[in-house]
């Protein structure tokens, strides 16, 4: 257990999510487990041995993403509720706590709200998750909520009140990141072929491992397939993208074996996919501006109130497609597979990004590189439009000196 | 009251008499209904013999029975285990627990015996005691058959009349109350059927928190690819996993000599569709439909049953499996106990049995003639006998089921901890062990596991007392059924409240045990497992479980339920500090 408490830990940093000061991984054996900061370590364990789950991760994300959401949450606000599918899906509303609420002598109010939901975000200490299995869990649960965290507050940008100048400047981190392209590292993947069963797997491991060294994905999320003759070479279900040794399954066109049962959700989307595109890769992720993007709707008139869900509209976003649909059974792989046969990829809406390739993993990958380019371009043009004050406009078009 | 209904239906078969009594909403909204009511309306009974005239058999629905909470209309059914000695209980779907509800009742209580065979008939007015001589001896389907027009139909068969231990009690759609052989201690109190009809609906405390949480529910059951997925068990059924365990070489071949049956794929999920083009069925309300039925209606067997008439007595005829199942159906009697109590007699012979001796040597149990009024005991009393008692793979006497604990460490120990013995549903570690639901974890590895384990166990004694399928929680968990309950009763629950309302269930159920004569003893696995491997191969070496290691996680498990090192309360008051 000691050993998962590293590895988390180590995620935690390596994702860009948190600093090692400010985070805390607790786990419950027979005695409490812990790695962290030393404050936090005191909250957590007040928090952790008063409730029936494995584990606890506290962390404040490096970018001042609690900060700027407090600042503009309402004071009677006490929960956000997340856009994005995935956290919409597994974590729903996500409880808000003031500073003043707790304390590590009295974390009862903490204790509450991690009793009735897996995740919470609290002023002045960060984001608060819990594993009721795993230190994993937690991890997931963290990995969930800041994902849901930055879409919202970068969407409310663009949507809700502009941008203040101490805001801009608060994130100049996340601004200097914008102006610098994601990499197109792809060559490596050339000529990792899907041929023969073990350069298959080798090179799904490789381009599962980079859509993350890149952020097109949070390790925990996304999927990946290849199709080889009339089987389907897939991530399985809660398989790290960046650790997918053993965790892929191979499952036969003909269903004449269930082995499968253990596959990804989306293995009926990528089914449907190869079956109406003719395509031999797919490559799922969740690109952050991508998402952002894909949530900016401009009808007014609109009668649906369940757009991830009920939108039949078929709208565009940097020449891609975009299209509602909820996760496994839920629309996906009914309303992708029709638009992604002409470009190769498809957004659905507030989820991810599908791509499709003929060969390899170089295609897929490069169209989640180039889209998500685009996508952070066009935010900051849209962003730009936003800002009123000219210091926000000049730090926003800074480039990293 | 929104919720429950506040009411009991107590029977006394001895005297006649049918009374309805009231329960207190404290004892509702601490015990849920289902496992956890049954669990405590046993509180002055629990040490009485389970053929003991005056043992309870209570059946108990759950708050969400009667809504359109998805997977809920199920109930409880709560005594004594003939078969194992321990507290037992049973979850069932159908409609019968729909209907008790629709009568009115959260619980039945049945105690005393009667003198001639009756069928006890519950309507809202109450219930009435009928005669059923004639119905004595009868299989399941023409018992139902002839009940039909009673609304709902729960029966026993010849198994349960004949005291078989591992008799059921059997639900007219096909569902069975099984394995600890409640059956029989119906039969005891020759009581051969319950009937129950009603028409009361029920409203929820707020509807617009209900219908969110509902659909909340919905989204995550279509995201899990093991519930809605093409090769999920809406499509399969739960014999989706005969192939996923011959691929983690951990199905029980032989009565557990090895754990691979290369000729598994004769009797998988695919196996069944190609032969069968079985139809979905399932339990009233339940949007998943894992049951599989033929055309004409006969239930088709659930993975258990087909893994354990197949590998584990080296059989791979699907039609002998699929009769083999429908005899146990029609007789009312365990099919998991069935079949590992012919293989531990295969073993014990020195040669497994043919596909064609399976039929008439499960009717001869169940009418207890020949070697059935052996095998009737259950494989550890049958074991014992012949004198070689380490041929039994039971915990506590109760058969293990379809999953080899050499291949899942978390299911090794959660055999043990089981208060009902060998069961892989009370901690249903399988469920992140192999099918990765909520996260995976290393099925090699007893790192961590003896703190899952109890947090499983408590969650899962809540679902058994709310009362839902264990199954929803391959998509949902207690947050989302949480926010179900507190918009049903309008009482607030939250998971960490809601497991503190298991594991109440679970100590009070563990406690009954210890009273009853249960240590640490009996929380132990059969010798075979640590000192004989599995089948190794393609990779995945399944090695003997490492016995020390075993001990250890043990050891943690009994200080993380406040227990001393020999498993025992410490607190000899402890039934008098619940409510």
């Amino acid at each position: 257990m000691k050993r998962q408490l590293e590895k988390y830990a180590g995620k935690l940093i390596a994702d860009g999510g948190a600093d090692a000061a400010s985070m805390a991984i607790l786990a419950k054996d027979d005695q409490i487990l812990e790695l962290g900061s030393p404050e936090l370590l005191q909250l957590g364990r007040a928090v952790l041995e008063r409730l029936n789950v494995v584990s606890l991760v506290i962390a404040d994300p490096s970018l001042p993403l609690l900060d700027t959401l407090f600042g503009r949450l309402s004071p009677q606000a006490s929960e956000i509720v997340p856009l994005d599918t995935e956290t919409r899906t597994f974590l729903h509303d996500i409880p808000v706590v003031r500073r003043d609420q707790f304390s590590a002598e009295h974390p009862e109010r903490l204790v509450e709200l991690l009793g009735q939901r897996k995740g919470i975000l609290v002023e002045g200490v960060g984001i608060m998750t819990t594993g009721s299995v795993t230190v994993e869990l937690g991890y997931i649960n963290y990995c969930s909520i800041y994902h849901a965290l930055f879409i919202k507050i970068l969407l409310d940008f663009l949507q809700g009140n502009p941008p203040t100048l101490n805001e801009i400047q608060s994130l100049l981190p996340l601004w200097h990141q914008l102006q610098v392209p994601i990499p197109e590292r792809v060559d490596d993947l050339r000529g990792a072929g899907l041929g023969e069963h073990e350069d298959i797997l080798h090179a799904m491991e490789i381009a599962g491992r980079r859509t993350v060294e890149l952020h097109l994905v949070d390790s925990f999320f996304g999927n990946i397939s290849c199709r080889v003759g009339s089987r389907q070479y897939i991530s399985q279900t809660g398989a790290s993208l960046d650790e997918l040794s053993g965790c892929i399954d191979i499952v036969a066109d003909d269903n004449s074996s269930t082995a499968g049962i253990t596959a990804s959700s989306e293995l009926i989307a990528h089914r449907a996919i190869y079956q109406q595109t003719g395509a031999a890769a797919i490559l799922h992720g969740h690109p952050k501006f991508s998402v952002i993007l894909s949530l900016l709707c401009e009808e007014t008139d609109c009668r649906i109130k369940d757009c991830w869900k009920e939108c039949e509209r078929v709208r565009s976003l940097c020449g891609t497609p975009i299209v509602a649909g909820e996760v496994g059974a839920g629309g996906i792989a009914k309303k992708v597979p029709p638009v992604i046969g002409e470009t190769g990829t498809a957004i659905v809406y507030g989820h991810g990004v599908f791509a499709t390739g003929s060969n390899d993993f170089v295609r897929p990958l490069r169209a989640l590189i180039r889209l998500e380019n685009d996508c952070r371009r066009e935010y900051l043009r849209l962003l730009q439009g936003r800002v009123v004050d000219s210091s926000s406009s000049v730090l926003l078009a800074q480039k990293q000196v | 009251m929104n919720g429950w209904c506040g009411r009991l239906l107590a029977v006394d078969l001895s005297s006649g008499k049918i009374w309805v009594e009231s329960l207190k909403q404290e004892l509702l909204q601490a015990y849920l209904g289902g496992r956890g009511l049954g669990v405590r309306l046993l509180r002055d009974s629990y040490h009485l013999d389970p053929f003991a005239s005056e043992i309870p058999l209570v059946f108990a629905v759950g708050p969400l029975c009667g809504t359109p909470a998805p997977t809920a209309a199920r109930l409880a059914v709560v005594s004594r285990s003939p078969l194992t000695g321990t507290i037992y209980d049973c979850s069932a779907g159908g409609r019968f627990a729909w209907r008790l509800k629709a009568a009115g009742f959260d619980a039945v209580r049945i105690s005393g015996q009667s003198t001639s065979p009756k069928v006890l008939a519950i309507t809202p007015q109450g219930g009435e005691l009928l005669p059923a001589t004639e119905l004595w001896g009868q299989p399941i389907a023409e018992t139902v058959q002839a009940l039909s027009g009673r609304g709902s139909v729960a029966a026993i068969g010849p198994a349960g009349e004949n005291r078989v231990l591992f008799g059921n009690i059997m639900m007219g759609e096909g569902n069975a109350v099984g394995r600890g052989g409640l059956g029989a201690v119906m039969g005891a109190k020759q009581l051969k059927a319950i009937t129950v009809d009603g028409d009361r609906r029920y409203d929820v405390a707020d509807r617009p928190r209900f219908d969110q949480a509902r659909k909340d529910i919905m989204r995550l059951f279509r995201a899990s690819p093991v519930i809605f997925g093409d090769l999920g068990i809406a499509e399969y059924g739960t014999p989706a996993l005969v192939d996923l365990m011959a691929q983690r070489r951990m199905a029980p071949t032989e009565n557990f000599r090895k754990t691979v049956f290369s000729r598994s794929d004769k009797y998988s999920g695919p196996a069944i569709r190609q032969a069968y083009q079985p139809k979905k069925d399932g339990c009233y309300g339940c949007p998943i439909q894992c049951k599989k039925s033929t055309r004409e209606g006969v239930p088709l067997p659930e993975y258990e049953t087909v893994s354990h008439f197949g590998a584990l007595n080296g059989v791979d005829d699907l039609r002998s499996i699929v009769q083999s199942n429908t005899i146990c159906n029609q007789m009312g009697m365990d099919t998991i106990s069935a079949a590992v109590t012919l293989a531990t007699w295969g073993e014990l012979r020195g040669t497994f049995l043919r596909a064609d001796e399976l039929a008439p040597l499960l009717r001869d149990i169940a009418f207890r003639r020949g070697d059935g009024d052996l095998l009737d005991l259950g494989s550890a009393r049958l074991a014992a006998q012949k004198g070689q008692p380490n041929l039994s793979m039971s915990v506590k006497g109760l058969e293990l089921p379809a999953y080899d604990p050499r291949g899942a460490y978390g299911m090794a120990l959660a055999y043990c901890t089981s208060n009902r013995g060998g069961c892989h549903l009370r901690a249903y570690p399988i469920s992140h062990e192999i099918l990765r639901k909520p996260v995976a974890t290393d099925r090699f590895s007893f790192a961590g596991k003896a703190r899952i384990i109890k947090i499983a166990e408590d969650t899962n004694a809540t679902i058994d007392s709310l009362v839902a399928c264990k199954f929803s929680f391959f998509g949902a968990s207690l947050e989302e059924y949480g926010e179900l309950l507190s918009a049903t009763t309008g009482c607030e629950y939250d998971p960490q409240h809601l497991k503190s309302i298991g594991e109440r269930i679970y100590l009070t159920e563990r406690f009954y045990n210890q009273q009853n004569g249960f240590t640490a003893a009996a929380d132990q696995l059969p010798e075979r497992f640590f000192v004989e491997p599995g089948s190794s191969g393609e990779g995945i070496e399944v090695p003997p479980i490492d016995r020390q290691r075993f001990a250890e996680e043990m050891d943690k498990y009994y200080r993380m339920r406040g227990l001393t090192p020999e498993g025992r309360f410490a607190d000899a008051d402890f039934l008098e500090r619940q409510p």
